[in-house]
């Protein structure tokens, strides 16, 4: 073997080192490198990282349903397809659009228009109901998918849909319960964080079925779906026949503020809202004002018997019909000479009604009608309520004190008005209204309940009787409302026919009528409150006694019978009503005191006059304005600290002018 | 038979430097494909039992037997390398391999070995003169060191061809050149270079422009580099942790498991696991340059100092391009990369350091 000695000497040994040298350098800018990219540039690049891997998706839990006031489904979710694209996979969208049309019944270039219009994602058809030929079918075409998404369906599709409300695609409350409570409804969403890979497909790191966001909750609304049905049937059938534009009908439990049941016509299907116009979606009890006319004199009276302004027998004189206020004549619908006041409202007298209003004085009538609720929201809990107009009564001109004292001049909104009426059949409790009577979480475990509101007191149960007597005889024999009247059950109530003003031209439109009408019944045990309005009723037929009375007496009469309430002045044990109103008050003084003051009086065993002047003694400044405000009268502060002395004494009638003086040190 | 000295001068750091660096890579390919390519980390065991077999049986042979076979084992390689052109199969528009069933052999591999045990044959041989090889010294070597190059290149396997270079030049550097040659040879490669630029295929023009700026193009032609980059960039000082990267894992960063294996283990081990590793590798190649210059005749020199030449550029190449400052050649790195023939083929190669080291004393 020629063998060669391996050590050449120092030139290998130097080569080597110089290599050794050149190794190292190399390696030194390799670790140089690594430590410039992972310490250096680390925030940055990390960022980058979580930005391609990380994905999260929004799980919206399930919406929660909503039932009646006997557990009755209104709305509730259910589960359907959506068909997405990933365009970015699709090779031909042509051809994948011609091969989806027929399934999703969408048109092949409005397809094609779609998935080009999007390099990622785009949905195709949103909510659609696949069969599992169809689902086959699409899972052959390459890019295109299904997902599971939760669609809300409304099983009675006109029925209570004012009330309810809608959704919309992605699962917002956009209308009604939907929009108030949407919160509560939608429950939990909650974002998974996944990881996805270079393909786009998902690695959870949690397990989707074990870990669902909380569920929805569920509504239960006071709104009674029979009655509702009934009042809807009721006011249908009026509006169709007298022609009119539309209308509305409310039932409300008097003794809770709880809502039976709202009925707006024009309506529309929440299951297919684009099919109607977003006017027919409103609920106009509560967003639409108007011009209350002679249902309002009602509530001019109470104040009146309240302040003592008149007697309840006393005669007052209606002047044929025909009396000069300033520049202003008012007329009444038949001549009349001397009135007693229940004949006022029987026969709804504007001279008697402006006479009293005289009598009363602006500041008196404002600050019950305020006390009533009007010219403000009630509260209740749906969106969109209206306030109504009420102005002050330092803007009242000459002849406002009449004009108000029978409905002009003034709007309300049918729940202001139906929640007044309520207060006089109570006994003189203003309750705030409500649709909402519990929420439950997905197991049934009740979240909250809520509970009947006493706003305030505004009258006396004595005046409260009284006026429910003159209501009595609105629709008995020579009243305007006999039309109103039930056969098992005495009905009180009053009409309206308002002309309605005239938004462009000022003044009031010719020929253009909101009848309406207002009670309840039984009239001396109530349980329900209703109030009908038929907007524009077409012909000669338009007075409130005629259009709207029979809607009320057919809601009544089919309510009533329905609820089971047993007739209570024909044969029958009168136990019946005697222990429903018993238990009716002993539910109101269970209730919720909306507000300390108030409080204090109606514990105090019903002060006789809830409007009248309060006792200040030894309340600071601060609360005694709360009080005045919340009564609407005004106050004159002299000095400061604790209330000595006032002027008029506790329980006396505020004064027509001027303020209540109260003495503070 | 058996020399006792065998043992005492075996070289047990450099065994335990590849033992631990085969380890290293057998755990990142695991972590890179277990998620959704299990069959890969499954087989790489298979591989690193035949490359433990095939280095025991370069450690045990006599490398003198092996000088006597040079031109024989050289042939072979050249042989496999050609009929790659007839049987081999191709994938992604590359003909390399040769199916065996199980096993596909990718000559191009052993080629390496091949000229690295044909030029230290040759150079073992001749005399060198004084002031260096001259330009006419080179043309036989050259030859030698062309004919693999080309089929190489030409299948294409631009990384392994590149190596090819470097081995030869490395080689070809230690044995002494004449520095005018040197020179000669610089400037006219220089000169070609653009006509070298215009037979390149498409894809590995871009790679060599988008390693100038990857930025550019992040989802096309500079995906890989930018792709590496944030897997190892993402890792930190500390790492995201074993089978906790998420780059290599979920696929966004390619060939994870081949040539970019480095970016999963340093975005799961970190600063710290990248300086691990190129430690390791310094203490191989230096182990390397030991054994070369502590070996007992010239043919275990340069073989030695081949194959060191050999894992250094590898892993400098590989290393380069996963952290974006050389363009993506496609060189796998050593021992960590997965693939059957490379991993074989260095183990064979480790193998024969370790039997020129203990052989250091015998005559």
């Amino acid at each position: 073997m020629r063998k060669r000695p391996a050590d050449t000497g120092r030139y290998f040994r130097l080569r080597i080192y110089v290599v050794l040298g050149f190794f190292v350098i190399f390696f030194a800018a390799i670790f140089g490198r690594a430590f410039q990219l992972q310490v250096l540039d680390s925030g940055r690049l990390k960022h980058l990282a979580q930005k391609q891997h990380r994905k999260t998706i929004n799980i919206q839990s399930k919406r929660g349903d909503i039932y009646d006031r006997n557990l009755k489904e209104l709305a509730v979710s259910i589960e359907v397809d959506s068909v997405f694209a990933q365009p970015g996979k699709i090779v031909s969208p042509r051809a994948a659009a011609r091969a989806l049309s027929p399934i999703i019944a969408v048109s092949a270039s409005e397809i094609e228009r779609k998935i080009k219009s999007q390099p990622n994602f785009v949905w195709l058809k949103r909510q659609v109901d696949l069969k599992e030929d169809d689902r086959k079918l699409l899972s052959k075409i390459e890019g295109v998918g299904v997902v599971k998404e939760a669609r809300r369906f409304y099983p009675n599709r006109q029925l209570a849909s004012n009330i309810i409300g809608f959704t919309g695609l992605d699962s917002n409350g956009l209308e009604g319960v939907e929009r108030y409570y949407d919160a509560t409804l939608k429950g939990a969403s909650r974002k998974f964080v996944g990881d996805k890979d270079a393909m786009g497909r998902l690695l959870l790191f949690e397990d989707l079925d074990k870990t669902l966001p909380v569920q929805g909750m569920e509504v239960e609304l006071t709104i009674d779906k029979t009655i509702q049905y009934i009042a809807e049937k009721a006011l249908k059938k009026a509006v169709e026949e007298a022609g009119a534009k539309g209308g509305t009908a409310l039932v409300m439990d008097p003794m809770t503020g709880e809502m039976l049941a709202m009925a707006s016509l024009p309506t529309f299907d929440p299951n297919d809202i684009k099919r109607f116009e977003p006017k027919h979606w409103r609920n106009r009890n509560i967003t639409d004002a108007f011009e209350p006319g002679s249902t309002f004199k009602l509530f001019l009276i109470s104040a009146a018997l309240e302040e003592n302004a008149v007697k309840p027998k006393e005669s007052i004189y209606c002047e044929n019909g025909s009396y000069r206020v300033a520049d202003r004549v008012f007329h009444d619908h038949e001549k009349h000479g001397w009135l007693t006041v229940p004949q006022i409202i029987k026969v709804s007298s504007n001279i008697g009604s402006a006479k009293i209003g005289e009598r009363l004085g602006k500041v008196q009538l404002y600050r019950y009608l305020k006390a009533f609720g009007f010219g403000g929201k009630t509260g209740i809990d749906l969106p969109g309520e209206a306030v109504g107009a009420l102005r002050h009564h330092s803007t009242w001109s000459g002849v406002t004190i009449d004009t108000v004292s029978f409905g002009q001049g003034v709007s309300v909104t049918g729940i202001q008005l139906i929640s007044a009426l309520s207060t006089i059949a109570n006994g003189g409790f203003l309750m705030k209204p409500y649709v909402v009577r519990s929420v439950k979480d997905s197991n049934g475990a009740i979240v909250s309940e809520t509970n009947p509101v006493i706003m305030r007191k505004v009258i006396s149960e004595d005046t409260a009787k009284r006026i429910t007597d003159m209501l009595v005889g609105v629709t008995e024999e020579g009243g305007t409302g006999t039309n109103a009247a039930i056969d098992d059950f005495e009905a009180a109530g009053k009409t309206g026919t308002a002309q309605k003003p005239d938004l462009k031209n000022g003044g009031y439109m010719k020929g253009a009528y909101l009848a309406s009408f207002i009670g309840f019944a039984p009239a001396r045990a109530p349980r329900l409150s209703i109030l009908v309005t038929i907007d524009e009723p077409r012909g000669e037929i338009y007075y409130g006694g005629q259009v709207a009375a029979p809607v009320f007496k057919e809601i009544a009469e089919q309510s009533l019978s329905y609820m089971g309430v047993f007739p209570e002045n024909r044969k029958g044990p009168a136990v019946q009503s005697v222990k429903a109103e018993k238990e009716a008050f002993a539910h109101a003084v269970a209730l919720d005191i909306a507000d300390e003051t108030n409080a204090v009086e109606t514990a105090g065993g019903m002060t006789e006059r809830p409007m009248s002047v309060p006792d200040f003694n030894g309340r600071t400044v601060r609360a005694v304005l709360k009080m005045a405000r919340d009564k609407a009268f005004d106050v004159e502060i002299n000095g400061s600290g604790r209330a000595y002395a006032q002027r008029p004494a506790p329980g006396q009638s505020i004064p027509a002018k001027g303020a209540v003086a109260v003495s503070f040190q | 038979m058996i020399d006792r000295r065998l043992f005492t001068h075996f070289d047990w750091l450099t065994l335990s430097v590849i033992a631990s660096l085969t380890l290293i890579g057998f755990a990142s390919v695991f972590s890179a494909t277990h998620l959704h390519q299990a069959s890969i980390y499954q087989k790489d065991v298979w591989w690193v039992a035949i490359g433990t077999a095939m280095m025991i049986l370069a450690i045990v042979v006599n490398y003198s037997f092996i000088e006597r076979l040079a031109y024989f084992i050289y042939g072979a390689t050249i042989l496999l390398l050609i009929s790659v052109y007839f049987i081999g199969s191709s994938f992604s528009g590359a003909q390399r391999w040769i199916s065996f069933g199980f096993f596909t052999l990718q000559p191009s591999e052993p080629a390496k070995l091949g000229l690295i045990i044909i030029l230290a044959k040759f150079f073992s041989e001749k005399n060198v003169p004084a002031h260096g090889l001259g330009l006419k010294d080179l043309i036989l070597p050259g030859i030698l060191m062309i004919v693999p190059f080309l089929l190489i290149a030409k299948q294409p396997d631009l990384g392994t061809g590149i190596i090819i270079w470097m081995i030869f030049w490395s080689v070809v550097l230690i044995v002494k050149i004449r520095t005018k040659v040197l020179l000669g040879i610089f400037a006219s490669f220089m000169a070609i270079m653009p006509f070298g630029w215009m037979l390149l295929k498409g894809y590995q023009k871009a790679r060599l422009t988008s390693f100038l700026n990857p930025d550019a193009d992040p989802l096309g032609s500079g995906y890989h580099v930018m792709q590496s980059k944030i897997a190892i960039g993402s890792g930190g000082i500390f790492g995201k942790g074993f089978t906790e990267g998420t780059q290599g894992k979920l696929m966004f960063l390619p060939e994870h498991h081949t040539d970019f294996i480095f970016s999963v283990l340093s975005e799961e081990w970190g600063l710290l696991g990248s300086l691990v590793v190129i430690a390791l590798f310094l203490t191989l190649v230096i182990c390397g340059l030991n054994t070369a210059s502590g070996s007992k005749d010239r043919f275990g020199f340069l073989i030695a100092f081949g194959i060191t030449s050999m894992f250094f550029w590898q892993i400098i190449i590989n290393l380069g391009m996963v952290s974006g400052i050389l363009p993506v050649v496609g060189v796998p790195l050593p021992f960590i990369s997965y693939g059957g023939s490379f991993l074989i083929t260095s183990m064979i190669a480790a193998g024969l350091l370790l039997n020129i080291k203990m052989r250091k004393f015998i005559f």
